[in-house]
């Protein structure tokens, strides 16, 4: 039990996989101009991420070495184009927003990446732990990334309709912040950041 | 507009406003794993060139003459075009090491680590599917039309990442605070391009 809860930390600091590994990075700076979209994208990609998971590691003993890539894109393929319909299905103005990333997600390295590296060698409990893991590191990005790019750049917090936090109409969002430009500069400080932050602790 | 003149637009369009890497930030895992070098950013840009145009015809083939007569493409579609894209990596890989050998060891590991660079599936979903895109073109591409503009896509990837590398080869030997160093000051770099690239949307009015 206590290597399974490890396995699920890991996933949110220690081996972010955004941050620390610099995996799935596309879609993170893509989709991040809004909390909410961040929200959905996270559930996507987690949901994906902890059913292959759970399929391959049940699977591995019976998957040839060889042909294991083509396996696993096709296990992957088939979750994605799950998460693919039912979004399309239920959540449509999102799913226009986040248009060609959903299908992206099959070639999302944090996907294969995680069935290459770990469901193919570990338990089925070990790995749906690490699916739950990566996922929640990956959705906890996209929050603090949407919050910061949603927040300066707009000035306001909007979550299903809902205004959470304003700045009031005195502020003059610079929107460079939801532009391109502004995905890349807050992704550059935040990992400046947490190097700052990990080397204080070293030292 | 003349047919010459809205491929012309049509390539412009895919190489620099919406550019694959800085606008439409696709592929990004590869634009920083690999751009540490000269040597091996150019051996991935051609290996991207080649592939990614191979895969857009292959694909435009068969989601017009296999997909869509059978009903099935929207079901169908990422599983179809992701073995498309591992079989021809697969191809690809046999036959240039056969007619090329200096062409496959300039591209060396790239070529199997594209079956996950998203840019490959990306083009080719769009060369089917070109409502995501926001240019003013007809809905659905001709294979002519699809060619050009994942030729224009494919480009717009090899030139930036050649620049990008250029800078961060550069920034090596600079001296920036040490909690920036490696991936955080790269990007930065990428922002400052990226907000240069923002300057070539409103050409020609697209």
């Amino acid at each position: 039990m206590n290597q399974v809860w490890h396995d699920f930390k890991s996933g949110i600091i220690a081996e972010n996989p955004l941050l620390r590994l610099m995996i799935g990075l596309c879609s993170a700076l893509a989709v991040s101009t809004r909390v909410e979209y961040g929200i959905f994208m996270g559930i996507a990609a987690s949901f994906v991420l902890f059913s292959s998971n759970i399929i391959i590691s049940a699977i591995r003993r019976w998957t040839a070495d060889q042909i294991r890539i083509p396996i696993f894109i096709t296990v992957i393929a088939s979750f994605v184009t799950i998460v693919d319909l039912v979004m399309r299905a239920y959540f449509y103005p999102v799913y226009k927003v986040l248009g060609v990333w959903i299908p992206l997600i099959v070639v999302n390295c944090i996907i294969l990446g995680r069935a290459e590296a770990f469901a193919y060698k570990h338990s089925i409990m070990r790995s749906a732990a690490d699916g739950l893991g990566m996922g929640a590191g990956y959705t906890l990005v996209l929050l603090v990334m949407g919050f910061i790019r949603e927040l300066s750049g707009t000035g306001k917090i909007i979550l299903f309709g809902q205004t959470l936090v304003s700045l009031g109409a005195g502020f003059e969002p610079p929107s460079i912040m939801i532009l391109f430009p502004g995905a890349f500069l807050t992704f550059g400080f935040l990992m400046a950041l947490l190097n700052i932050v990990q080397s204080r602790g070293r030292s | 507009m003349g047919e010459a003149q809205r491929l012309f637009f049509l390539f412009l369009g895919a190489l620099l406003i919406y550019n694959i890497l800085l606008i439409r930030f696709i592929a990004l895992c590869s634009f920083f794993g690999v751009s540490t070098r000269m040597t091996t950013s150019i051996g991935m840009g051609l290996a991207v060139i080649f592939v990614m145009t191979m895969a857009s015809a292959v694909s435009w083939v068969v989601w017009n003459y296999v997909l869509v007569p059978l009903h099935v493409g929207e079901f169908l579609y990422i599983p179809a075009f992701i073995l498309v894209i591992a079989s021809l990596v697969q191809f690809e890989e046999m036959v240039i090491r056969k007619i090329s050998p200096a062409l496959f060891r300039a591209m060396g590991i790239y070529l199997p680590l594209i079956t996950t660079n998203c840019a490959v599936l990306a083009a080719a979903t769009e060369s089917v599917k070109p409502g995501f895109l926001k240019l003013h073109i007809p809905y659905r591409f001709s294979f002519i039309e699809s060619i050009i503009y994942t030729l224009g896509v494919a480009l717009g990837y090899t030139i930036v990442i050649i620049m990008f590398t250029a800078i961060r080869e550069r920034i090596e030997g600079a001296p920036i605070p040490s909690s920036f160093r490696g991936f955080p000051i790269a990007f930065i770099v990428a922002a400052l391009m990226s907000l240069a690239f923002m300057g070539f949307a409103g050409l020609f009015g697209l």
